[in-house]
């Protein structure tokens, strides 16, 4: 069963008096137990679209969709109250740098404490809840891998190293037990062993509590590692989006067989020192996008046509958008 | 493969300075003693767990950090002195974060002449020559001259870093976590930026790397690092595929694990 739906999600922006569109009708599904991958390099609108699910934007944005759905119910249209009731059960955001993201002004003890929702608390007396609090939040330091938990937990977030306040994001948003948790680049910047140990429990909590889980980021190892299915966005479009296999064995869009190949880990056979395969230039600025096809400016492929934004294509669950994708022949 | 190393490093040590009073935190890490040498032309990479003092290491070769005991030998040449000439020269540094290591308020042509102002004698008119051919070694424009940081993109603001450590033809350039911060595309530009650049000028290069993908594609030898001392140095390929101290085990295992899926 489809969990989160979001079908044509544009965001628009104004920015001198004229509209920007920083999402260009973005489509994007999460199933139920299902891990999927949302990539996409700086600037391509993957952190816009976490904080559109999670209403976190400032109001002068303007937000359309055709669908933007939680359990069928429309997260545009509903109450506040009622959005926020969601945010706050169902879906669990861990937002990109933890050290902004966690407030500077109080202990780590008291964050965690004060998002252990009420319904898990147990007994009757404030001094039972408390205890029963604790219990709860150090359980879950203990599960994320925080070692010495008693030391970690009286100190601010700039007392202790980025990968710990990372971990503590994943705990805080691991503590109300959610349905979906929303990872905006949580492996950014970890050496290898500590990626290992936090993609291990995602994809322990996915299969055990069925917890399903949107990972947002452009790490490709990590990601390949474990999700399901992926989707990439490039510049506030979605280019690709299917199967994790289908993707890895036989990419349609030529941007998603850049990101690919930009990984050297994922060709075995690559002669050490020999060039990778790289597209040109880099990711154009919100104030300069190309119209048409986002990619066509940097595409090896790209012809007269790509002026003209393509339609969705498919192929079973394959989706792409591409006038030329790479298992036709250019003519 | 030349016998005389480059540049070769003697039990180099570094404790922290002394406490300030008694109140003040006990220093816990020591690097070292560390010995390194490196050939000309030859790409190594530092990788290890964090705290294990990489980053320190890349700093002290850089001169970024003053060493504690130890010496540095350029073409056997003692360079330990920390303001030695020969040193600003031929060992230059690529920082970590290299976006906010650049002025902001200085256009990217003056931030590249300074270090030739004060290290050469090149007249104003050589020096701009300097700036502009070394803009289009990493495949800037000549325009780039006057532009400020701002408007340059991540990948452009690493090539004008490293354009800044290429600028006085130096023989070793050292980088802390050159690829961390750039997106995949640009990552893979880079790489291909320093391998050509590696071919042509013959540059040693010792780079620090959380991207065992990228450490094993560009580097000739990899060094393992923790807490604070070289544990295992070996040839990549030999070390990616036996490895043996316990912490590379680790490092090397948890990699390949996530690259077998």
């Amino acid at each position: 069963m489809i969990i989160l739906d979001i079908k044509n999600l544009t965001l628009e922006i104004e920015s001198n008096g004229v509209l920007i569109k920083a999402l260009d009708k973005v489509s994007l599904t999460v199933k139920e137990n299902e891990i999927r991958a949302l990539v996409g390099e700086t600037g391509s609108g993957k952190s816009l679209i976490v904080r559109a699910i999670s209403g976190a934007l400032p109001p002068q944005w303007i937000v359309t969709a055709d669908r933007l759905t939680w359990r069928g119910e429309n997260l545009l249209t509903m109450k506040q109250a009622q959005r926020q009731a969601i945010m706050r059960r169902d879906i669990a955001v861990i937002f990109q740098d933890p050290m902004a993201a966690l407030d500077p002004s109080s202990r780590l003890q008291e964050q965690l404490l004060e998002s252990v929702p009420e319904e898990f608390v147990e007994g009757r007396y404030w001094w039972e809840r408390n205890r029963s609090k604790m219990k709860i939040a150090k359980q879950i330091l203990a599960r994320v891998g925080i070692e010495n938990v008693a030391q970690c937990i009286n100190k601010y977030p700039h007392e202790l190293s980025l990968d710990i306040c990372q971990k503590f994001m994943i705990a805080l948003a691991l503590i109300s037990q959610p349905t979906l948790l929303i990872a905006d680049d949580p492996t950014r910047g970890m050496e290898t062993n500590i990626k290992k140990q936090i993609l291990a429990l995602f994809t322990h909590l996915n299969k055990t509590r069925d917890l399903s889980i949107l990972f947002v980021g452009h790490d490709l190892l990590a990601i390949s590692a474990m999700a399901h299915s992926m989707t990439v966005l490039y510049c506030g479009q979605t280019v690709e989006s299917g199967k994790m296999k289908a993707l890895r064995k036989r990419p349609l869009h030529p941007y998603t067989k850049a990101l690919l190949d930009s990984a050297p880990s994922f060709s075995p056979d690559l002669q050490p020192k020999s060039r990778l395969v790289a597209l040109d230039g880099t990711i154009p600025t919100l104030q300069h996008l190309p119209i048409g096809c986002r990619l066509g400016p940097r595409c090896p492929r790209a012809a007269k046509e790509c002026v003209q934004a393509p339609t969705e294509r498919s192929i079973n669950e394959h989706k792409y958008r591409c006038h030329y994708p790479l298992h036709l022949q250019v003519v | 493969m030349p016998i005389t190393p480059l540049l070769k490093i003697n039990q180099l040590t570094y404790n922290p300075p002394k406490r300030w009073n008694f109140f003040s935190p006990r220093p816990s890490f020591v690097l070292g003693p560390v010995d390194l040498h490196v050939h000309e032309s030859e790409t190594i990479a530092i990788i290890g767990g964090n705290d294990s003092g990489k980053s320190l290491l890349a700093k002290l070769i850089g001169g970024a950090v003053k060493p504690t005991s130890g010496e540095i030998l350029l073409n056997n040449q003692l360079i330990n002195t920390h303001h030695s000439k020969a040193r600003a020269n031929n060992i230059r540094m690529v920082f970590r974060h290299s976006a906010e290591s650049l002025n902001p308020g200085m256009s990217i042509g003056s931030m590249l002449d300074e270090p030739l102002r004060l290290n050469t004698q090149l007249s104003a008119a050589m020096r701009f020559e300097k700036v502009n051919h070394t803009l289009s070694l990493v495949g800037l424009m000549p325009e780039h001259y006057y532009y400020y940081k701002h408007k340059l993109s991540d990948g452009q603001q690493q090539r004008v870093a490293l354009a800044r450590a290429l600028i006085l033809d130096p023989q070793v350039i050292v980088a802390d976590e050159p690829f961390a911060a750039l997106d995949p595309s640009v990552r893979s530009q880079t790489v291909n930026l320093l391998l050509k650049l590696q071919a042509e000028l013959g540059l040693a290069f010792i780079f620090v790397s959380h991207n065992l993908g990228i450490v094993r594609h560009m580097a000739d030898r990899t060094i393992v690092m923790s807490e604070g001392q070289i544990v295992e140095s070996n040839l990549t390929q030999t070390l990616f595929t036996a490895p043996e101290h316990p912490s590379a085990q680790k490092l090397i295992h948890a990699h390949n694990s996530l690259v077998s899926y």
